[in-house]
């Protein structure tokens, strides 16, 4: 399942609903990415996306993990819009019948929605506001999986 | 009318998110599209940068393509989400 929404979500009780429903799985790997308080600069997060086209492209990468682990499901919920501190932005779950697949398929696809979703993310702090892009780190990272 | 699709913070530059333009006959491929649009938004060469991506109808395009036909023009800084 995949969810782009301008929704806040509580990704406890998405997980959960997620492990009940994937009840053959043996192993369940998640992710879950928070907007960061910095120091008490108060800090919020904005996030576009492109519509049709943003979930197009994370169809695709869980059609390219779905290919390469054996996996049993995928679950990812992303946010769009104006976040807070302490907020989530993103929750990624694969389940599978054995842990490595999980992991590292949950690692593979946040590295997609890291570098290559069509998001584009300000942060808002303060002193200003800045649009945010991956880091060479995180290039790197995905490169992993070419 | 072509629809015409600013993001992030290309967004900001042109302080629009979308507009809907009469494009002149002339302007018949994507890096004339784009500047004309710098021009139009005295937007000092920001869609003509590298890092800027162009999709046609929802579709990345990696060359200096044709726009004729083309309903919607999405240009797009640098992307990341998580």
């Amino acid at each position: 399942m995949i969810i782009v929404s301008n929704t806040p979500f509580d990704a406890g009780e998405r997980l959960n609903a997620f492990m009940e429903a994937s009840q053959n799985a043996g192993a369940i790997a998640s992710f879950i990415g928070r907007v960061r308080g910095e120091g008490g600069d108060t800090k919020s997060l904005y996030l576009e996306s492109y519509a049709d086209v943003t979930e197009q492209g994370i169809e695709d990468a869980t059609k390219r993990a779905y290919a390469r682990w054996p996996l049993t499901d995928i679950l990812i919920i992303h946010r769009i819009g104006t976040l807070h501190a302490g907020e989530e932005i993103v929750l990624v779950a694969t389940a599978s019948e054995h842990r490595r697949a999980a992991f590292e398929a949950c690692d593979f696809l946040m590295d997609y929605l890291k570098t290559e979703a069509i998001f584009w993310k300000k942060e808002i702090t303060k002193s200003g506001s800045t649009w945010v892009e991956p880091r060479t780190q995180d290039y790197t990272d995905n490169k992993r999986w070419s | 009318m072509l629809k015409i699709l600013y993001f992030g913070k290309l967004g900001e530059l042109t302080q629009l998110r979308e507009e809907r333009v009469d494009v002149p006959n002339d302007i018949n491929t994507i890096e004339a599209l784009k500047s004309w649009l710098n021009t139009r938004h005295d937007l000092d060469c920001a869609l003509s940068h590298p890092s800027i991506k162009t999709m046609i109808d929802q579709k990345l395009v990696h060359t200096n393509e044709s726009i004729e036909g083309a309903q919607e023009i999405g240009f797009l800084p640098p992307v990341g989400g998580g």
